[in-house]
């Protein structure tokens, strides 16, 4: 294994590791979980890099690998074993005592994420990442009038969890 | 503003709280390696404990027994089987603690101090297995001729004479070293690979500890 590689591939991945951070954060709900999403995208991104041309970003290409992970890879082992943290999850925060209604309304919008599917989970990630239809579909591989109109599905589906 | 732009707001303000790894852990994690290695020592030393207990409790039968009885073996073979059974457990119980501590820890001098002990703990337990072999196998010999019933219905002492002694000193030496020579490249087959793989790390892990 090319050390110079290695060494490359580890810099970009400190400098980066927001991203796979904040994949996690979407698409697990505790530390453990969390830890192991982020070592699977670790190993994943690992074992693409020698197909990273660099004609893309580092972070460019760090989002398609990453979320392509979590929404193939981590599905299939964490399938049963989420639905029980979602309900953890679920009880600690209507637990928590809010004072602020900014705060509980942002609770609640996490929450209604989590029931999501996970490619509109990506889309939302993406979204929130502030990035623009033509880079989502880019991103995940889809249209750019494929990503408005899921996108606009996603909100009312958003919607309609928070207000039934 | 709609809902989501709100909580774009609040994502980036969140970004502040993300946990971040360093370069040292990002650079393990690459090389998490050493945690399924120390893992398949302990299986592999299950495995071959479970094979040779099988074997033990199969082979042990009426006849073996009498034949124990006849060479003055019976004692023998319950002293080395305790011995042996508890030393080994006590290799298992090793095994089981290096995989656990090389799992948890992310620090990389830990990792390697773990990575250390258990090529020592592999490294005695091949030791332990051959010696305790060769030791077990020499004491039974010595039991068997002092037996007088090296030859079905003879005294042993009044049929052989020297050369008869010399050989089956010969062939008792031959034996010990086919079978220790066997065990002895089984495990440099089945232990060998897998800590050349944990050196790899180890010295992987030095490299990045001097930079």
């Amino acid at each position: 294994m090319n050390k110079e590689l290695e060494h490359q591939f580890v810099k970009n991945l400190e400098r980066h590791q927001n991203i796979a951070h904040k994949i996690c954060r979407i698409y697990t709900h505790d530390q453990e979980s969390h830890n192991d999403l982020f070592q699977e995208i670790t190993i994943q991104l690992w074992k693409a890099y020698p197909k990273f041309r660099g004609d893309s970003k580092f972070s460019t290409w760090m989002y398609r690998v990453a979320l392509n992970t979590a929404i193939t890879l981590y599905r299939k082992k964490k399938r049963s074993i989420q639905t029980q943290d979602y309900d953890s999850v679920h009880f600690k925060i209507k637990a928590e005592p809010y004072d602020d209604q900014a705060e509980v309304h942002l609770k609640l919008m996490y929450d209604a994420i989590r029931e999501l599917n996970d490619i509109d989970k990506a889309l939302v990630f993406l979204y929130l990442e502030d990035k623009n239809y033509a880079e989502i579909s880019e991103t995940l591989g889809i249209t750019e009038v494929n990503a408005r109109v899921k996108m606009n599905r996603i909100k009312t589906k958003l919607k309609s969890i928070i207000n039934p | 503003m709609d809902n989501l732009d709100l909580l774009k707001k609040d994502w980036k303000k969140q970004e502040a709280n993300l946990p971040h790894l360093s370069y040292e852990q990002l650079y393990k994690m690459i090389w998490n390696r050493s945690s399924s290695i120390t893992k398949w020592i302990f299986f592999i030393s299950i495995i071959e404990f479970l094979g040779m207990s099988l074997l033990n409790i199969f082979l042990a039968d009426e006849e073996l027994y009498a034949q124990l009885e006849l060479y003055n073996l019976t004692n023998f073979n319950i002293i080395y089987n305790i011995l042996h059974y508890g030393i080994t457990f006590f290799f298992i119980y090793r095994f089981y603690i290096n995989y656990k501590k090389i799992n948890a820890t992310d620090n990389a001098s830990q990792l390697m101090d773990s990575i250390m002990r258990t090529r020592k703990t592999v490294k005695n337990y091949i030791g332990f297995v051959l010696i305790s072999g060769a030791v077990a196998f020499t004491i039974a010999m010595i039991i068997i001729a002092k037996s007088d019933n090296l030859i079905p219905g003879e005294q042993t002492s009044e049929v052989f004479g020297l050369t008869e002694w010399l050989i089956f000193i010969g062939v008792s030496v031959l034996m010990l070293a086919i079978l220790l020579g066997g065990l002895w490249l089984l495990y440099r087959l089945i232990y060998g690979i897998l800590l050349r793989r944990l050196y790899k790390n180890y010295k992987e892990l030095k490299r990045l500890e001097m930079e």
